[in-house]
């Protein structure tokens, strides 16, 4: 290694810590705030720990707010709006993908520009529309919803992945007898299963997160989801930041969590996401 | 029994050259091709296409929630035109988005080169740097809403106590100076991290013949930069950059959280116009008409998006 290098290198970590410090303050703060008690909090002492170290704030969170229902609601929708977007999506994007009929290119693209057609045009005729069929301010409609987004991006993510295993292993099945289907089943899905998964997880993700829809559609305030239920925490005069930080903390960590566990397929899935190649 | 068997017979051949023109026709997967689109279909066509259009069409109406919607042409917008508040909301979207857009390119690039420069753990550095993109963006908003809160808040804490470099704190998001900066800081914030993530894996897509035939020629590593790296990762950066405007341009959460569009409309962007268009003020119509009045500009960034998109996925 010559000075050159060494020296970029060594401006290369300065950088790193520098981005790794602004990105996890707010968490690590976050994470404090919930541990303090009002009294620190309002005399500014011993600002960056948690003198004493309390879990009243979760006590508070968990007994004397909805926090657990929205959990439950969060959960609810989010697991079953993945599980329809991952579904569908999936044998979408593997006719879109490698099968061949008429319209093939026209799905393709309307999918791809639905995906950017932006949810702050949306929400309103929606809102209408789960009204009228009887939706609105339940969490079916918010599940009936959340396709409108992940169902496009799902498809987009798994067709490039599908494009990428090669045709060669289906056509060598279907002459050794297989159909179509079998194909399909056998062969592509078991190799396209982390892509899958990735999706899934990204759709989960978007879905837990989702908070413009869910805050028109429901009004019901044991209804709300947790982004909405978290908001709805500052609406009073004062707010009550160790209760408010430690709900923050709890619906952070399921997404965390998972990002940890599967980091190398979500960031996978993030990039050709938006773009490959 | 032979009358039948060859009645069977004609049958399965009938069968089998209608399904034969039909194959010619619609392709030769369309039976497992259609029945795999159909949900799809049916999704993008009542979640999208029918909405989007009933949006339009409301936009052109009075419509008062509960009361059916009374047809007015293209009143809505001509009177939009001329509010100033919404013309205001118009700049500050711009202003939100172009701001947002810029910083979080530069940063992405620093944080591509940084992570592609020879550094132990890098998977570890690239998962940490993610973070803000992966969090819920409710959980960013408020935790910003606490550090950059008045009196209690610990950017204030830092600048006055800590680093001494103010006299006393300012309230970030309460004054007009300081509020519009501020939403676009937490927007960079949140969405740096996929320009990064996006440019790393162009970057990686380079061959690396190319850095070393830069070397050979005596390249210094600003002229690698620009001739090799900026070249190889141009396609991203364009699709990365549309994709992140409308993204930006359309972001609600933040804003809505932060400020609500406050103090006095300094932060008021579009989306949060038409949110207290339609459920603060209850006109419909005419909050569409916001949602909607830059669709032209929309549509043509969304078809030239959707072109880069599908034009790279085919190399």
């Amino acid at each position: 290694m010559n000075i050159t290098t060494r020296a970029q290198t060594a401006f290369a970590y300065t950088v790193l810590v520098t981005l790794a410090v602004l990105v996890l303050f707010p968490f690590y703060w976050m994470t404090i705030t919930s541990f303090k008690s009002e009294d620190q909090m309002r005399s500014l002492v011993s600002m960056f720990w948690p003198r004493p170290l309390v879990g009243e704030n979760y006590g508070q969170l968990l007994s004397k707010t909805d926090f657990v229902a929205w959990y439950g609601n969060s959960a609810t929708v989010a697991i079953a709006s993945t599980l329809l977007a991952t579904a569908v999506g999936t044998i979408g994007a593997y006719a879109l993908a490698r099968l061949r009929f008429l319209g093939r290119g026209f799905l393709a693209s309307a999918t791809l520009i639905t995906y950017l057609v932006p949810p702050s045009i949306l929400f309103i005729p929606l809102y209408a529309q789960m009204r009228n069929l009887g939706l609105a301010n339940s969490l079916g409609g918010l599940i009936a919803a959340y396709p409108s987004f992940t169902v496009p991006f799902v498809t987009w993510l798994l067709m490039g992945y599908f494009e990428s295993i090669p045709e060669e292993l289906e056509e060598a099945a279907m002459i050794d007898g297989a159909t179509r289907f079998g194909a399909f089943s056998r062969i592509v899905l078991p190799l396209a299963a982390p892509g899958v998964l990735a999706a899934a997880l990204y759709a989960f993700t978007q879905a837990w997160n989702e908070f413009l829809y869910a805050l028109v559609f429901i009004t019901d305030g044991r209804l709300r989801t947790l982004p909405v239920g978290l908001a709805s925490f500052i609406t009073g005069d004062v707010y009550g930041w160790g209760y408010l930080m430690a709900g923050a903390v709890l619906t952070t960590l399921p997404v965390i969590a998972a990002y940890i566990y599967l980091q190398k397929y979500m960031v996978e899935g993030l990039t050709a996401g938006g773009v490959k190649g | 029994m032979a009358v039948r068997a060859a009645s069977v017979g004609t049958k399965a051949a009938f069968n089998g050259r209608l399904n034969g023109g039909l194959r010619r026709v619609l392709g030769p997967d369309y039976r497992m091709g259609y029945l795999f689109v159909t949900p799809i279909f049916f999704f993008v066509l009542s979640l999208v296409g029918y909405p989007f259009c009933y949006a339009i069409y409301l936009s052109m109406t009075h419509k008062l929630v509960g009361l059916p919607p009374i047809f007015v042409g293209f009143e809505n917008y001509v009177r939009l035109t001329w509010d100033g508040f919404f013309q205001r909301a118009v700049v500050n979207s711009f202003i939100f988005t172009f701001g947002s857009v810029g910083f979080k390119l530069v940063l992405g690039v620093v944080m591509a080169l940084v992570l592609t420069s020879p550094i132990r753990w890098r998977s570890f550095w690239t998962g940490v740097l993610l973070i803000p993109w992966v969090a819920p963006t409710v959980v960013s908003a408020l935790n910003f809403l606490w550090i950059f809160d008045g009196s209690l808040g610990v950017l204030n804490y830092l600048l006055v106590r800590v680093l001494r470099v103010l006299p006393q704190g300012i309230g970030w998001l309460s004054e007009p100076g300081t509020a519009m900066a501020s939403v676009v800081a937490v927007n960079i914030w949140r969405g740096f991290p996929f320009f990064g993530i996006s440019f790393l894996a162009g970057m990686k897509a380079i061959p690396a013949e190319l850095y070393e035939a830069a070397a050979v020629d005596g390249a210094t590593t600003l002229q690698r930069f620009r001739h090799v790296t900026l070249p190889g990762i141009r396609n991203i950066m364009i699709i990365v950059v549309l994709l992140s405007t409308i993204w930006t341009f359309n972001d609600f959460q933040i804003v809505y959280i932060l400020t609500k569009g406050g103090p006095g409309g300094t932060t008021m962007v579009m989306p949060v116009l038409t949110y207290e268009t339609a459920f603060g003020a209850q006109r419909l119509g005419e909050a569409i008409a916001v949602a909607l009045y830059l669709l032209p500009a929309l549509a043509v960034t969304i078809m030239v998006l959707a072109r880069y998109m599908r034009r790279g996925r085919r190399r």
